[in-house]
């Protein structure tokens, strides 16, 4: 007996067999159609096996709502919580206000401001583990370099840093700070420079230089490449693993952990690799939307620097 | 002559192509002889040496081949969870994190080496055994499931230099627990007042970093009387008045002595190498820290250190004037089910741990570790009377009373000890004031939380 549905499909006309090829090929003719299939391939296969698989195994890892039940029953994941957002917030948003201020002070002209950029674009060039590292150990509150300083140059003891919870995570956001903050500078340099000179010159003539002319033309120029970077670091840093764990180690007593070590740690420390998944996977309902929007800026941005 | 035709090239291809899928089955017998094996990187250059040198000499003997990777401890420790979980296994292994045999052990994902073990079983210590044997929740019994090769205790290291410093001798050391480790606070107050201003006494690991605080923690407690926290049947007797009563004295002690300012501050943040820094940079004049990597670490560049300046002891005797038990930690090699050349792993097992060899192996990597076979510590190079540093640690390790760590028991101390639930009792007392009674009460809570997932019958 015939159903309904296929009863309506007998009404439809057939779709003529030209416009679905034409559908799939366009306006590719001949053997112009296999070449572009064998330049496809490589690439829907290089993102099946490097992109969707990893994407989709990470998702069925974490897909069973009893992680979550012991993730959030762990004392130490509520504070992690906190410290992820802190994190984010501070070391995001300081790093790039501080990467928009120097980008402007690194466009003035002279010899010595190159060599002065030179120097500090180094944080972000040297291998960021030796660089924590270097870090904890000169946070050390008894022979560490930083407190050694103070005691040789004005004779006070230091604090002890990785003691405290809010001194320890202070000195990781400022590590991380110190570490990135040279790239983002450098992308907003990029971003100054393709300003238009005659814009510049037009505002000059009509009186309009210093903090007039960083308000009314630069910012609002690089407003649209500003917030991208801004996204695009909040994304980086949701995901920044070795600051965190190599000057501060997560402690003291765990509560220093963000999202990206609390996951490291459940996931080969307490060798449950699907809970540390499940740890990362909680910051989805904060990554989903950042996401979304930096799509949406990506679109409207066009238009502007 | 016969000529290449587009027919007969396409004739031959296929023939070459069906003789290849033919050959294919020989090919991966001759295959079979070749096992997959990874390794912890060693704390010296020696221990690999070493390492190497019996691999080698067993694909001499065997004609086998091991595919042998020497992987730094961290990311071998993240290549062993990441290959657990997939499935994709290489055919031997040591059990990097430790725990790893008790957690995965309970989940029926070794292979059972009783047959291996058996070869040597009478030669290994009752503690070495005992680590070997995890339970498993399938089957619902304990077998082996990793082979002891090498292990360590926790020794205390001092600064004999420091405590002569001091106007004392290490015979002045009291033999008892408490006046023991009070007695450093003694050399401590000594050293400030001869102007060093960044001493302290004690090396006490009060963090809630690595596995070192986790082992000052038990071995205190058994000391105290509360070594029967976990019993060898997997039970916990979290509510035993005498386990609770060691753990709050236990606790007492190490934040009493932070608190009081004989323990470095920033070691309640330490990491694992933090202590042995802290130690080596004369920061504090005693440490509780496993292995002989202390004082291994100085002998080649600073032999003075090693052979007159450092001294190496087992524990003292309880409060009560008993032996204490020390945690003997034993690394095992294990073959994960799933392994392609179960048979070779084996064999190359049976061949590693006959005693000649593997006493061998352990002395070439400098006798940073244990052996697991009391009569390996009747070698010369463990009694040597001109080092100062080995006898007293083969005597702790293989003649003083001695049991496996807690997790190979119950696999939930191994969440309990990456949780770090007594570095947070410590911490509560040390940063929020609590009184110990409560802390050890709030973690004791957290502990019974975490048992619950693991009942043995």
């Amino acid at each position: 007996m015939m159903n309904s549905a296929s009863a309506i499909d007998i009404g439809r006309p057939a779709i003529p067999w030209e416009t679905r090829r034409h559908f799939w090929r366009g306006e590719l003719k001949g053997s112009e159609y296999t070449w572009a299939l064998a330049f496809l391939v490589p690439y829907i296969a290089v993102f099946l096996i490097f992109v969707a698989y990893p994407v989709v195994y990470g998702l069925w890892m974490g897909s069973d709502a009893g992680l979550y039940r012991q993730l959030f029953a762990d004392p130490i994941y509520q504070n992690t919580a906190v410290n992820t957002v802190l994190y984010l917030a501070l070391a995001v948003n300081v790093k790039m206000v501080l990467a928009l201020l120097l980008s402007g002070f690194f466009m003035r002209p002279g010899r010595w401001t190159q060599a002065l950029l030179m120097i500090f674009v180094l944080p972000w060039a040297i291998p960021a583990l030796s660089a924590f590292i270097s870090i904890h150990w000169m946070l050390n509150g008894e022979w560490g370099f930083l407190n050694n300083l103070l005691y040789t140059l004005f004779h006070i003891d230091g604090a002890y840093w990785l003691n405290d919870r809010w001194l320890a995570l202070g000195s990781a956001i400022v590590s991380h700070i110190w570490k990135w903050l040279p790239f983002w500078m450098v992308i907003l340099i990029a971003g100054r420079m393709a300003i238009p000179l005659d814009i510049r010159d037009t505002a000059k003539v009509d009186g309009a230089t210093g903090v007039r002319s960083f308000v009314h033309i630069t910012l609002p120029l690089i407003a649209n490449l500003y917030l991208t970077c801004t996204l695009l670091s909040t994304i980086f840093t949701l995901g920044d693993f070795n600051t965190v764990y190599f000057v501060t180690g997560g402690g003291p007593a765990n509560l220093t952990h963000v999202l990206a070590t609390l996951g490291i740690r459940d996931a080969f420390d307490i060798a449950q690799p699907r809970l540390g998944v499940a740890a990362v996977m909680s910051a989805l309902p904060l990554m989903i939307p950042l996401v979304l929007v930096l799509m949406r800026r990506l679109r409207t941005a066009e238009v502007q620097l | 002559m016969a000529y290449l035709t587009r027919r007969s090239l396409l004739g031959r291809s296929l023939a070459l192509a069906a003789t290849a899928s033919f050959a294919r089955p020989h090919i991966a017998k001759a295959a079979a002889t070749t096992a997959t094996m990874w390794w912890a990187q060693g704390f010296v250059q020696d221990e690999d040496i070493a390492l190497r040198k019996v691999v080698s000499d067993y694909e001499k003997a065997s004609g086998n081949k091991i595919e042998l990777s020497i992987i730094p401890f961290a990311p071998e420790r993240q290549k062993i969870i990441s290959a657990l979980t997939s499935g994709v296994v290489p055919d031997l292994f040591n059990n990097n994190p430790g725990e790893i045999i008790a957690q995965y052990g309970w989940k029926d994902r070794w292979v059972d080496v009783s047959d291996v073990v058996e070869t040597q079983k009478d030669k290994y210590s009752k503690t070495a055994l005992l680590a070997a044997q995890p339970y498993n929740n399938v089957t619902k019994q304990r077998s082996f499931y990793g082979v002891p090769i090498q292990g360590a205790v926790v020794p205390i290291h001092v600064w004999k230099s420091l405590v002569e410093k001091a106007g004392y001798q290490i015979s002045d050391l009291p033999k008892t627990w408490d006046a023991f480790f009070d007695f450093f606070k003694d050399v401590q107050k000594k050293l400030r007042d001869q102007g060093m201003r960044k001493i302290y006494g004690q090396g006490f690991q009060v963090t809630a970093n690595g596995v070192d605080p986790n082992n000052l923690f038990y071995n205190f407690l058994s000391a105290h009387g509360g070594k029967d926290i976990v019993t060898s049947d997997g039970h916990t007797h979290l509510d035993d008045p005498q386990v609770r009563e060691a753990a709050i004295k236990t606790i007492s002690y190490l934040t009493s002595s932070y608190k009081d300012g004989y323990v470095p501050p920033s070691a309640i943040n330490w990491n694992d190498a933090d202590d042995n820094n802290a130690f080596h940079a004369h920061l504090m004049v005693m440490d509780v820290d496993g292995t002989l990597s202390t004082e291994v670490a100085v002998k080649a560049e600073h032999p003075d250190q090693y052979f007159k300046e450092m001294h190496t002891q087992g524990y003292p005797l309880s409060n009560d004037g008993k032996p204490v038990t020390a945690l003997f930690g034993v690394t095992c090699a294990m073959i994960p089910k799933g392994a392609k050349n179960v048979e070779v792993a084996k064999e190359l097992l049976k061949y590693w741990i006959q005693p000649e060899v593997v006493g061998g192996f352990i002395q070439t990597g400098l006798g940073r570790w244990l052996p697991v076979m009391p009569d390996l510590v009747k070698d010369p190079f463990w009694q040597d009377p001109k080092d100062p540093h080995r006898p007293g640690y083969a005597k702790m390790g293989l003649i003083d009373p001695t049991m496996p760590y807690y997790y190979v028991y119950n696999p939930a101390i191994s969440e309990i000890d990456a949780e770090h639930v007594w570095s947070v009792a410590e911490f509560d007392v040390i940063q929020r004031g609590m009184a110990p009674e409560q802390a050890v009460d709030k973690a004791f809570k957290r502990a019974a939380t975490i048992f619950a997932k693991y009942q043995i019958a």
